[in-house]
């Protein structure tokens, strides 16, 4: 044990292996043995324990001083139990039987038997609705034999034991069929019960009864074990079976049958036991069809059944066979599918333990370089198997692809009728736009035909150069006729600088303090007066553009004054104005700014105050002169206008910010 | 149908051996597919590798166990002879070799079971003439000297199948009579149902369901 030991950091190699040295790994759990050292060090406490208290048989004519040959005379005893097996007459000494004081720990634990409430459950589920003294009598009887069976399992050799349990199987079996408690059950019902009666005892007795310590079973079940590890190599060529290994399907039947056999183990029962043999070599069989197709015969049914029990080496192989061979009901093994099959797992569990070259159709060389793995072949399923990862994921990915491409086609198609739809309902739309416009005709392309200045006008800019001319014609109707220079900034600030020393002309610079001569500040103070008049102008000027619009010869138009291609024009139409001045004539609200710096270069030239301010005067006539215009309309109709007007100052003219509105007005158009 | 498994008084459990590919499962089959056919009435077991006949009166089920015929496989399967009440021992007429094989099959077959089994010599694919190995006096004679009943038979057309089992469950249905077959014997291949109180009642119950079976 670990805890008696000197604390080390390190644990040896040494100190993990069994105490007895056997070369095992022990374990704690087991007192530092390992299994097989356990179980004998438990052994040998058992013989010492009963015999103090009570005399045995076998203790005594062996003493614990002698233990080796009582382990041979047991194991001679495990070899002769088919033997004893058949012998069903033999009788359990029942005076033995009553020598024996009944060892309370196994009334005990019986009752913490995990399995107890199920089998109840189960025995409530299928008989609760049978008689009470029926359902009495069955209980008593499966105590009786559990009880019966418990007093001996210490006591007596496993194959005594065996005979016991199958005495008590056809003790029942008449019991069912003479009592009259049970007359009235159909055989069915009858062989039905007879076969819980026997569930029942050996789920209780099983942990006693299964693989005991009192017999080899575990020692066979290693070596079948390790016998089946050296035969990896064995593949379906060499036993003359027709399964094809590489092929997917028959893989697949191959592990589910190796999945049955597995399960053998994990039930408990010989009935069940037995149903999961039954499992498995129908599977085989169903490999055997898929390989060849048609009826399966013993003749291929046999080296498939070995070559999967080879494949799945099942845990404690031999102990399973040997528990069903004794404890399972004997009439169930002489017949029957389960029976049959049953056979055969036996039958090819020792053809493996008899395996010789010459039944492998081998070489004694051959077989011995193979059995000794100086010579290692990569059969087929053993690449399967190593493959086995690869080949799911292929597969997988294979089937995953396959769906994809289901997808695919189905997206296609819904693609396509979607395409089809959109275009149904592109011709639909069409068709009801074109009847809409039938029933209302409504185009404002007209409007930009009867335009002047059309010769000027670049098709992209249409709407732009028709704003222009609309600016142009509400310039003349304004009549003003003023000479101004094309480029402001080309002009203006030159002068600008000149004079006031660098600095652009703005109304921020007008107000900073320069080398200031009277005049400046005088202009200064004249610039201010022409901004505001310029806003006033700039409103009216704005608000006089769009009535000349609602004049003008467009039909549409004035039919429409509220959609939005009519609000959209009289905002595009402001701010384009400016952009277009180096080109056109100026006009709105730029061409006052214009005048009005064409007016402030007049004085910076000039220096002729008298001059400017009549000039000034005369800029501000001319929008008070053209403001009754707009107005008279229907106000109302210009709520649009005058909220976008607002914000018409807003609109830089200085970036010249012309894409989006040239985008904003192709879109209209 | 379901009480169709209990309608019969006795099991008989039967092997077929002999080398492999002598027809050892098409017999099987030929005699035990006919449970679909015309002769319902002796038909009712579905179950594995059985077939329900009748002998003298007596419901008798047949449980046909086929067995590996491979020469490797001879020292692994006696376990398949373990309470076998008839053994039907098959060669092909077509192939000397297996007929020469049957002494050591014959030895397997006494040492393995018990002295009253019987033992039926079965010459498969009489339907080959053409292609015969084995004369069928020669068959015959050492059927004779070795007390085994003997027929030439064929699976593929189902000449004599029928009567090789039947004249085997006869066979046994005789050494029961005559008490030479030990019914509590486990190793005599022979389960005896006992007639059970309400078996009047069910066996009325029974032939009620059969007159209405469709097959």
């Amino acid at each position: 044990m670990y805890a008696t030991k000197q604390p080390s950091l390190r644990i040896n190699q040494a100190d993990l292996k069994c105490k007895n040295g056997c070369g095992y790994y022990g374990t704690a759990n087991w007192n530092g043995y390992c299994s097989v050292c356990y179980r004998n060090a438990m052994e040998i406490e058992r013989q010492n324990r009963p015999r103090s208290s009570q005399a045995r048989p076998e203790s005594s004519k062996n003493p614990v001083s002698e233990f080796t040959k009582f382990e041979e005379k047991k194991k001679q005893q495990t070899d002769k139990k088919t033997k004893c097996l058949k012998n069903l007459t033999v009788f359990r000494k029942s005076s033995s039987a009553a020598d024996y004081v009944k060892p309370e720990k196994h009334i005990n634990r019986r009752q913490v038997n995990p399995d107890a409430d199920k089998l109840m459950t189960e025995f409530l589920c299928k008989y609760g609705h049978f008689e009470d003294n029926l359902r009495k009598d069955f209980l008593k009887c499966v105590h009786h034999f559990t009880n019966q069976l418990c007093r001996e399992i210490n006591v007596k050799p496993i194959d005594e034991l065996a005979e016991t349990a199958q005495k008590f199987y056809n003790l029942y079996n008449s019991r069912v069929n003479s009592n009259p408690l049970y007359q009235n059950l159909t055989p069915e019902v009858k062989a039905d019960l007879e076969d819980f009666f026997e569930k029942h005892v050996m789920i209780t007795l099983y942990s006693w009864l299964f693989c005991p310590s009192s017999t080899n079973d575990e020692e066979k079940d290693l070596s079948i074990q390790d016998r089946i590890r050296k035969l990896t190599w064995v593949n379906a060529q060499h036993l003359d079976c027709c399964i094809s290994e590489t092929s997917l399907e028959v893989r697949d039947l191959v592990f589910t049958a190796i999945t049955d056999l597995l399960g053998m183990d994990s039930v408990k029962a010989p009935q069940e036991k037995l149903q999961c043999v039954v499992k498995c070599c129908r599977s085989v069989v169903e490999v055997l069809q898929q390989c060849q197709g048609g009826p399966v015969s013993a003749d291929e049914f046999l080296p498939a059944l070995i070559f999967v029990v080879l494949k799945a080496n099942p845990a404690r192989l031999k102990s399973n066979i040997l528990y069903v061979t004794r404890f399972c009901k004997e009439a169930r093994l002489m017949q029957g599918e389960g029976g049959y099959y049953f056979t055969n797992l036996c039958c090819a569990v020792s053809f493996i333990e008899n395996l010789t070259a010459e039944s492998l159709n081998l070489g004694e060389q051959e077989f011995d370089d193979y059995m000794s793995g100086r010579v290692t072949t990569v059969s087929a399923w053993d690449s399967a198997l190593v493959a086995c990862e690869g080949m799911h994921q292929l597969c997988e990915h294979l089937t995953l692809l396959k769906a994809l491409k289901e997808q695919h086609v189905t997206i296609q198609e819904e693609k396509n009728k979607l395409m089809e739809d959109i275009k149904e309902l592109k011709n639909h739309i069409k068709s009801e736009v074109a009847s809409i416009f039938e029933r209302t005709p409504l185009t404002i392309k007209p409007r930009k035909t009867p335009l002047p200045c059309q010769a000027d006008s670049k098709p992209s800019t249409g709407s732009l150069m028709a704003n222009v001319a609309l600016a142009m014609q509400s310039a003349d109707k304004s009549k003003l006729n003023l000479n101004i220079t094309p480029c402001i900034t080309a002009t203006i600030p030159e002068k600008v600088l000149e004079s006031l020393n660098s600095s652009v002309f703005d109304e921020c610079n007008l107000e900073s303090p320069e080398d200031n001569t009277n005049i400046n500040a005088v202009l200064s103070k004249v610039n201010y007066e022409i901004d505001f008049s310029d806003l006033s102008t700039d409103t009216s000027t704005a608000e006089g553009l769009t009535p000349d619009k609602r004049i003008s010869p467009t039909p549409s138009f004035t039919a429409d004054p509220f959609s939005p291609i009519g609000a959209n024009c009289c905002v595009t139409q402001e701010p384009l104005i400016p952009l277009s001045v180096p080109l056109q004539m100026p006009s709105g609200k730029e061409s006052e700014r214009k005048q009005n710096v064409s007016v402030f270069e007049d004085v910076t030239d000039n220096q002729e105050e008298e001059t400017l301010l009549d000039k000034l005067d005369r800029v501000q006539d001319t929008p008070v002169t053209n403001l009754p215009l707009p107005l008279n309309p229907t106000k109302t109709e210009y709520t649009g206008f005058s909220k976008q007007g607002s914000k018409i100052p807003s609109i830089p003219c200085n970036t010249g910010d012309f894409h989006s509105l040239e985008t904003s007005n192709s879109k209209r158009d | 149908m379901s009480a169709g498994p209990y309608n019969y008084s006795y099991i008989f459990k039967y092997i077929i051996i002999g080398d492999m590919g002598v027809g050892k499962s098409c017999l099987l089959h030929q005699f035990t597919e006919k449970k679909f056919m015309a002769d319902c009435p002796h038909t009712i077991g579905v179950e594995f590798g059985t077939r329900i006949i009748e002998v003298s009166g007596q419901k008798i089920k047949l449980q046909i166990w086929d067995t590996a015929g491979q020469e490797r496989f001879r020292a692994v399967t006696r376990s398949y002879y373990r309470g076998a009440a008839g053994a039907l021992m098959v060669y092909d007429i077509t192939r000397r070799s297996t007929y020469n094989h049957l002494s050591s099959w014959l030895t397997d077959t006494r040492n393995l079971t018990n002295p009253s089994t019987v033992i039926f010599l079965i010459g498969n694919k009489c339907d080959l003439e053409g292609q015969r190995d084995v004369t069928y006096e020669e068959a015959s004679k050492f059927a004779e000297e070795n007390g085994l009943l003997f027929v030439e038979a064929s699976a593929k057309t189902g000449d004599n199948v029928e009567e090789a089992f039947l004249e085997t469950a006869k066979k046994i249905y005789q050494s029961i009579q005559d008490g030479r077959l030990d019914l509590n014997a486990a190793e005599s291949g022979v389960q005896h149902k006992p007639s059970q109180p309400g078996r009047t009642n069910l066996n009325g119950d029974q032939a009620g369901v059969k007159d209405n079976c469709a097959c």
